[in-house]
């Protein structure tokens, strides 16, 4: 995989280079680097990282009617077109055997040798044993018999992709955002961003990052009355992550939600829902 | 005798003299057909031709010696050359790419699962992905089906007996400098499409992987340690 980044100025000057960041980010590049060589002058935007952490879906979406007809169609094309498998051919001797022995001129001699007075398992004994087995095998529910509207559970709807989201005091409201926290002096956005998964109330979530580049950019501006002379806004770059397995992750239900991509104009603020929907596949 | 043979060659000689002229006689009545023809045809060009040109000029490039269709056929010249057949060369192992800061090396998108059909449809869609992103793409191959006997020990006794053969199908997609920008997109594309019962593995491509793909030649290893030793 590429080299671990470990200056902050390499990641920040790679971005300018993709499509989804805004220009300002430049100017923040060159007030950071002389952050780091003359102490002192701080960028009135201060820095976040936060993280889109995806559960995938777990089995493949239900087929359309049209889809369901055509597969019908196709399997019944692929059968009629088909050989006979070896088995088949089996049942179908065994048959012919079975009905050439219930002739009255039959001579047992001229039976090939292998199937003279033998006690053989006909290829249909083989098959009922195996219907016997399948009978006693119980696939995987296709969906856990969580309610679809209980956003606090991670096993909501097993056939698309969910987002985490955490509900927290921005200023005086409550919002409901990507996780995030402010970004320290000596570390990678990326650590900020698993820095912010770790730092949730709850269980520990491991979840797999997908590469060090960030995949989205947030830019606000602090209300009138709290801009002060070296804070001007914030910004925030979002880095994605997938979670591993859909296992039950015990966690608020009024803090956090497992939200799908078109529910979430319901709980994003509009600007804020605008960035973020740049970088969400809905699958 | 000498005189008859005299006579002899004498004949010989004016046979081929009378043949060389009725050549040339069918050659100018040939000559002055085309001429009578290229007057017809071209009234415009009037200046080359009322002039009384030699009928040298008019001889065109026609291989041909007594029949008039001699050479009619001819396409090989039109061909392109083709080149004598190269014996087949021993396949060189490829330089394997190292990562940059901006850049991965090569790496392996290893498909592999119990069913064919989705194992294989699903490394070709990985593959057209690729494509479709201008992401270059080595080598898209498969590795030896693995099969595995399942064995059940019976109720009463020791003995095991043979339940269900499983094979295990395996497709590789071999990736070569891929941007780290587009890594993450590609990453999410390709595990939000992830059919069931379909393993995906991504791993970095090593000489070990490479080598793992030959089959071992054992006379050929046998002879070897026999001079060796």
């Amino acid at each position: 995989m590429a080299a671990p980044l470990s200056r902050l100025c390499r990641p920040l000057w790679r971005i300018t280079t993709t499509g989804t960041l805004n220009k300002g980010v430049r100017n923040v590049s060159s007030s950071r680097q002389q952050n780091v060589k003359t102490a002192g002058v701080a960028s009135p935007w201060a820095l976040h990282g936060a993280v889109c952490l995806q559960r995938l879906p777990v089995v493949s979406q239900d087929r359309s009617p049209i889809e369901e007809e055509f597969m019908e169609l196709m399997h019944q094309m692929e059968l009629e077109r088909s050989l006979l498998s070896d088995h088949e051919l089996r049942l179908l001797e065994d048959a012919a055997r079975m009905s050439r022995k219930q002739e009255e001129d039959y001579d047992s001699d001229e039976e090939e040798e292998d199937y003279r007075d033998k006690e053989i398992v006909t290829a249909q004994d083989l098959e009922d044993i195996w219907e016997q087995k399948l009978k006693l095998f119980q696939p995987a529910p296709r969906s856990q018999g969580v309610d679809e509207k209980d956003m606090g559970s991670s096993e909501r709807c097993l056939a698309d992709s969910l987002i985490l989201l955490v509900k927290k005091d921005v200023g005086s409201q409550k919002l409901w955002l990507l996780p995030q926290i402010q970004w320290q002096t000596g570390e990678t956005l990326r650590q900020t961003a698993e820095r912010a998964l770790a730092s949730l109330p709850g269980a520990d979530i491991k979840a797999t990052f997908l590469g060090n580049a960030p995949c989205g950019f947030y830019k606000y501006k602090y209300p009138k009355h709290i801009q002060k002379e070296g804070s001007v806004g914030a910004k925030v770059f979002f880095f994605k992550a997938v979670l591993p397995s859909h296992k039950h992750l015990p966690l608020e239900k009024n803090l956090f939600a497992w939200v799908k991509k078109e529910e979430l104009q319901d709980f994003l603020k509009p600007e804020y829902l605008k960035q973020v929907r740049r970088f969400i596949m809905a699958l | 005798m000498r005189l008859t043979g005299h006579l002899c060659q004498i004949c010989q000689k004016e046979e081929r003299i009378i043949k060389l002229r009725l050549q040339w006689y069918q050659l100018v009545l040939l000559l002055q057909n085309t001429r009578a023809l290229v007057c017809a045809a071209s009234s415009l060009q009037s200046q080359v031709l009322t002039k009384q040109m030699p009928l040298g000029v008019l001889l065109t490039n026609r291989h041909y010696r007594s029949m008039p269709t001699h050479g009619i056929g001819r396409y090989r010249h039109l061909l392109p050359k083709a080149l004598p057949k190269k014996k087949k060369e021993k396949v060189q192992a490829k330089q394997i790419k190292a990562a940059t800061a901006t850049e991965f090396g090569v790496f392996n998108v290893c498909v592999s699962g119990y069913d064919m059909t989705l194992v294989e449809h699903y490394s070709q869609y990985i593959h057209n992905l690729c494509n479709h992103l201008d992401i270059r793409v080595d080598e898209s191959c498969a590795l030896p089906t693995k099969t595995t006997e399942v064995m059940v020990m019976q109720e009463q006794g020791t003995k095991m007996y043979v339940d269900a053969v499983l094979k295990t199908h395996e497709r590789i997609v071999q990736i070569s400098e891929m941007k780290a920008t587009l890594f993450p997109i590609f990453m999410e594309v390709i595990l939000k499409n992830q059919p069931e019962g379909v393993r995906l593995c991504l791993k970095q491509h090593t000489e070990a992987d490479y080598q793992a793909r030959f089959k071992t030649r054992p006379e050929l290893e046998g002879l070897l340690a026999k001079i060796n030793n």
